[in-house]
C-alpha cells in the first residue's frame, strides 16, 4: 500500500516536471516573438478563420514533432500519444503565453475578444513548437550526466573551485542573457510595453522572470541538471543561484538597453527600471538556458 | 486501473505506451483549454457583425488644467466588424463658428469591439468654446 501511494505522489511529480520541462522549452523558443509587435499586429487583425486554420496547422506540425521530438520523458510513442502530447502543446503554449500577454498589458479587457484571442493565437504557435522540441534544446550532455565527477578534483580545493565555478555560471548566465536578449533590446517594443506598465505590473514581471528561471534550471530536468546539483561554488542553493542569476541578466538588460542607446543618462531613474525589467525577462531566461548549455 | 498500469509493469514501456492518471488528468485540462479557445473563435466569428468598421469618437470627463494649457481625454472605439488601421482623430476648437485651435491624433489599429484612449491639448479653454470631436479617416489593412 504503501509502495503503491509513493508511486502515484511520483507519478504526478513526473507529469509536474514533464509539463514544466514543456513550458521551459516554449519560453526558450517562442520570448523572442512575444516581444515582437508585428506579432501583436497580425494577431489583432487576424480574422476567425485565420486563427482556426493557424490552430490546424501548428497542431499538425506538433504532431510531427511528437513523434520525433517531444517533451515527455518517454519511450514508443505512437501516432495516437504524438496527437495527444499536440494538444498538451498547444495548450501549454495558449496558457503560458496568455499570462505574458497579459503581463506585458498586450492582453486586456478592452481590447475585444477577436484581438485578444488573434494575439494569443500567433504568439503561441512558435511557443507550442518550442514545448514539442523541449527534449531536444540543451540535450547535448545527456549522455555524460555522470562526466560531472570531473569535477572532483577540484573539490579538493574548496575555495578555488568555488570561485571558478561561481565564476563560470556567471559567464554561462551573462552568455545566455546577451543571446536571447541582444535581439530584443535595439527594437521598438520595450519602450512599447514600458508606456503601457505599472508598477504593480512591474513587479508581477520580476517575480514571474524568477519563476521561470527557476522552473528551467531546477524543476525542468533538461539533459545537464543532474550535474547541477553537484555543482560548487556561490550558486549553489536553487534559490540564491534564481536570484543571483536574475542579478546578473537584469545587469546585462541594463547593459544592452545603454549599448544601444535606448536610455541615457538624461532619461528619468523609473524609465531605467521599466526598461531593465522588461527586457530582464527574456534576459533572464535566456541566463537560465546558459548555465545549462555551458 | 491506473494503480495496475504503474505498478504492473514498469519496465515494458518500450513497447506501448501506457498513460498514467496524471497524464490523463493534464490531457483532459489541455483538451478543455483548446476547446474553450475554439469555441471562442467560433463564439467570435459569429457574434462578428458583417458590417464595416464604426468609428465613434467621445470626450472622457471634463476639461483639465494641464500647466498652460487644456486637457481633453477622449475614447475612439469600433463597434463595427472589421478591423482598421491608421485612424485619424480630430479635434477642432471653434469660437463663434471659427476654428481657434486644431490637433490630430492617429490610433495604429482598432479591432471589432475595440477602444482606445486619447488626450489633446489646447491653449484655449474647451469650456469655452465649442469643442468637435471626429474620426477623419482610416486605412483598411
Amino acid at each position: 500500500m504503501h509502495k503503491g501511494t509513493a508511486q502515484v505522489s511520483n507519478q504526478w511529480q513526473r507529469e509536474l516536471k514533464d509539463v514544466i520541462r514543456g513550458a521551459s522549452g516554449g519560453f526558450l523558443f517562442g520570448i523572442p516573438l512575444l516581444y515582437t509587435m508585428e506579432v501583436w499586429w497580425i494577431g489583432s487583425t487576424a480574422s476567425p478563420l485565420r486563427m482556426l486554420i493557424a490552430l490546424v496547422a501548428t497542431f499538425v506540425t506538433l504532431v510531427l514533432l511528437n513523434r520525433t521530438a517531444g517533451f515527455r520523458r518517454a519511450q514508443g510513442i505512437q501516432l495516437v500519444d504524438a496527437a495527444m502530447d499536440a494538444v498538451e502543446a498547444l495548450a501549454i503554449g495558449i496558457i503560458c503565453t496568455t499570462v505574458v500577454l497579459i503581463l506585458l498589458r498586450e492582453v486586456r479587457w478592452e481590447s475585444g475578444i477577436g484581438e485578444a484571442l488573434g494575439k494569443i493565437i500567433f504568439e503561441s504557435i512558435p511557443f507550442s513548437l518550442g514545448v514539442a522540441v523541449a527534449n531536444q534544446i540543451l540535450s547535448a550532455r545527456s549522455d555524460d550526466s555522470q562526466g560531472a565527477g570531473t569535477q572532483a578534483p577540484v573539490g579538493q580545493q574548496p575555495d578555488i573551485g568555488k570561485l571558478n565555478a561561481t565564476l563560470a555560471d556567471i559567464g554561462a548566465t551573462v552568455i545566455g542573457a546577451i543571446f536571447i536578449a541582444f535581439n530584443i533590446a535595439p527594437t521598438d517594443e520595450i519602450p512599447m510595453l514600458a508606456a503601457a506598465v505599472s508598477p504593480p505590473w512591474l513587479l508581477a514581471i520580476s517575480l514571474t522572470s524568477l519563476l521561470i528561471s527557476y522552473a528551467i534550471v531546477f524543476v525542468a530536468e533538461f539533459a545537464d541538471q543532474q550535474s547541477r546539483k553537484q555543482q560548487r561554488g556561490i550558486f549553489q542553493q536553487p534559490l540564491s543561484e534564481t536570484i543571483a542569476s536574475y542579478l546578473v541578466s537584469l545587469v546585462m538588460a541594463l547593459g544592452m538597453l545603454w549599448f544601444f542607446q535606448q536610455l541615457s543618462a538624461s532619461d528619468p531613474w523609473h524609465m531605467w527600471l521599466s526598461y531593465t525589467i522588461l527586457l530582464g525577462l527574456p534576459a533572464t531566461v535566456g541566463g537560465a538556458a546558459g548555465r545549462l548549455a555551458v | 486501473m491506473t494503480g495496475a498500469a504503474t505498478t504492473g509493469r514498469p519496465n515494458e514501456k518500450q513497447q506501448e505506451r501506457e498513460r498514467t492518471f496524471a497524464e490523463w488528468v493534464t490531457f483532459g485540462v489541455a483538451t478543455l483549454v483548446l476547446l474553450g479557445v475554439l469555441g471562442l473563435i467560433i463564439y467570435d466569428w459569429r457574434a462578428l457583425p458583417s458590417s464595416p468598421a464604426m468609428l465613434e469618437v467621445q470626450r472622457v470627463g471634463q476639461a483639465e488644467r494641464a500647466g498652460e494649457q487644456y486637457l481633453v481625454h477622449f475614447k475612439v472605439s469600433n463597434s463595427g466588424g472589421e478591423t482598421v488601421g491608421t485612424v485619424q482623430v480630430v479635434a477642432e476648437l471653434r469660437r463663434g463658428g471659427e476654428v481657434i485651435t486644431a490637433g490630430e491624433q492617429q490610433i495604429d489599429f482598432l479591432s471589432p469591439g475595440e477602444s482606445e484612449e486619447g488626450a489633446f491639448l489646447f491653449k484655449d479653454d474647451p469650456d469655452h468654446a465649442e469643442l468637435e470631436l471626429r474620426v477623419a479617416s482610416y486605412t483598411l489593412p
